[in-house]
Parts: structure tokens; sequence; C-alpha cells
């Protein structure tokens, strides 16, 4: 049994569950050993205070699946996940962050059941990340 | 602790020339299974049973458990050490998640950050699909930021699976630069 959000249930203006995340270290370096980045400026505190950023911080890949799964949970088992687009990383969002992750529906389009969702990431630093995705609802 | 240094160093001139031209081909060294697809769910805190459970993937019209379509880009990654290659020795340079448009394409550039992407999904990943990435550099933009003097540099990444079925295209935007104190001119 699974539940799937409809397009027909939606509205534009409609604002998905937030989800925040706690970015430690020890979740960095968790994410690199699934993710496969092993870049020093997601899991070395001192390379990245290096390079200019106050942290080690998110790389690209976790961002995109806290996206992801924020969709996910908001369209359930049936929806499909068509684009991310502009996903631009404005502010680091690194240890010591509470990352929140955010949606709203900016559009939708009968004929082709497609729902566009305004996406982005917020800290105490503001908007982060921000983004747009593009969905196929039941 | 030494300056990092990020980067195939090079002249914009020889960049150029890699305009429109296949900069990287990688096929992923792992299949897609549900080991991987787990331990990428665990940080994320990500609960879905499409991701983990068979029958739940099947009643939503796949055949399979299906990867989450984000983790793409880890399933198009080669291994960072295979059977014989070298064995590291302390003080070896550390292995860096292989991006062509960083590491294969000379600039003169010291330093990177990744500033834009965008993602389109075709093809689910079910268990057991193989992923392959080849990597075009579609674009170079000079631009001088508050950090640094550099490019906007944009790989298109193609990711087929073993049937040669399109999974996804990315657009990955990369900006390499120099830091204001560390520019030649």
């Amino acid at each position: 049994m699974h539940a799937s959000r409809t397009f027909d249930s939606v509205t534009v203006g409609d604002e998905l569950q937030p989800i925040a995340i706690p970015i430690t270290l020890q979740r960095l370096v968790m994410e690199a050993g699934a993710n496969r980045d092993f870049s020093l400026i997601h899991h070395d505190r001192d390379v990245a205070k290096a390079t200019g950023a106050p942290d080690a911080y998110m790389n690209t890949f976790f961002i995109a699946g806290m996206f992801e799964r924020l969709l996910r949970e908001w369209m359930g088992q049936d929806g499909r996940l068509n684009k991310i687009t502009g996903l631009r990383m404005n502010v680091f969002n690194a240890i010591g962050d509470t990352v929140t992750f955010c949606g709203k529906v900016a559009r939708a389009e009968n004929e082709s059941r497609q729902v566009e969702v305004e996406l982005w990431s917020e800290s105490e630093k503001g908007k982060t990340v921000t983004a747009t995705a593009t969905v196929t609802l039941p | 602790m030494s300056e990092p240094v990020w980067g195939k160093y090079g002249s914009w001139e020889e960049a150029e020339q890699f305009l429109g031209k296949v900069i990287g081909e990688d096929p992923g060294v792992d299949a897609v299974e549900l080991g991987s697809i787990r331990r990428w769910l665990e940080p994320k805190e990500f609960a879905c049973t499409l991701h983990t459970d068979a029958a739940a993937a099947k009643a939503a019209g796949y055949r399979d458990v299906v990867a989450p379509s984000t983790m793409v880009f880890s399933y198009g990654l080669p291994a960072y050490w295979s059977p014989g290659d070298p064995h590291a020795v302390m003080g070896d340079e550390p292995r860096q998640i292989p991006i062509p448009v960083i590491f294969d394409v000379p600039a003169p550039c010291t330093l990177s950050f990744a500033s834009n992407i965008d993602m389109e999904f075709f093809e689910p990943m079910h268990v057991g699909d193989r992923i392959t990435r080849i990597s075009r550099l579609v674009d170079i933009k000079h631009k001088e930021l508050r950090v640094g003097k550099g490019a906007f540099m944009t790989q298109e990444d193609t990711y087929t699976n073993q049937a040669n079925a399109k999974v996804a295209v990315v657009l990955l935007t990369i900006f390499r630069f120099v830091p204001p104190d560390k520019s030649e001119d």
C-alpha cells in the first residue's frame, strides 16, 4: 500500500513540509562515504577554511539528494522527478548550520500533469541554495 | 599546511581547445545495488520504500527497487583505487573526485567551487543497472568575483545505462579561479 499526491489536489502556492537537518562533521563524512565525493573541502575542516569557507560544507550531491527527499516526501510513491534546474549555491552549508530544505508550488500544467516547485534551503545565514524542480503527478 | 591547489594547470587558450569535446568518460565502478542505496539514504534520513522494497517499487510501476534519481552522480564515478594500481604512501596527493572540467581541462587557476547545476532525469536506475558518464566541455565564461579572477566552466554529463538508454543529463558549472593576491596580472 502506498500513498501519493495527485495532480488535482495541488494548488499553486502550496508549501512542502520543510525538512531541517543539522550539519555535523560526522554527517558530512557519512555522506562523502555514501556519495563518493571525497573532495577535501567537504570533510577536512582545515582545507575547507584554507579555501575561504567557514568550515567543511555540504557538497552538491548531498544538497540535490536532500531536495529529492523533500520532493519525494511531498509527492509520494507515484510522482516522478523530471528535473532539478538552476540549482545555485549562494552560501556555504557548513558544520554547525542547521539547514532547512523548503519548497513551494510555483506552477501546475493541466495537460501534462507537471508541477513546477520552487526549492530553496535556508539557515541562520539566510537562503543558502535555490533551485526549481519539475515533477509529474498522477 | 600547504596551499590547496585543485585542477589541471594551463592557459586559457589550452582550455578553449576543449570546448565541445569529450573531456571524460567513466563507466561507474559499482552497479546499482541495495547496500549503496541504503548508505546514501542514511545521512539524509530519507525513508522511501521505492528505494528499499521491491514490492513497493513494483506497486509504483517499476520492475524492481530503484535508486534515487540524484544518486546518478555516484553511480557514474570510477574507483578511487583498483587492483593493480600503485599503493599509496604518506605524502601522496589526496584523491579528489574526478570532475573532468577541473582535473582534465587545463586552466590558469588554483581553486574551484561548484556554482550551478541542472539535472534532467529519464530512465530510472534499477538494481543491477550499470551507469556510464560521458562529459563534454560546453561553456567557458570569464568572470572576476570577490573570491578571485577566473571563469565559469560548464561540463555536460550524459549518463546512460547498460542498454545505452539515457538516464540523466547534468550541466555542472564550476568556477575555477585564482585568489586576488595570486593573480598573475
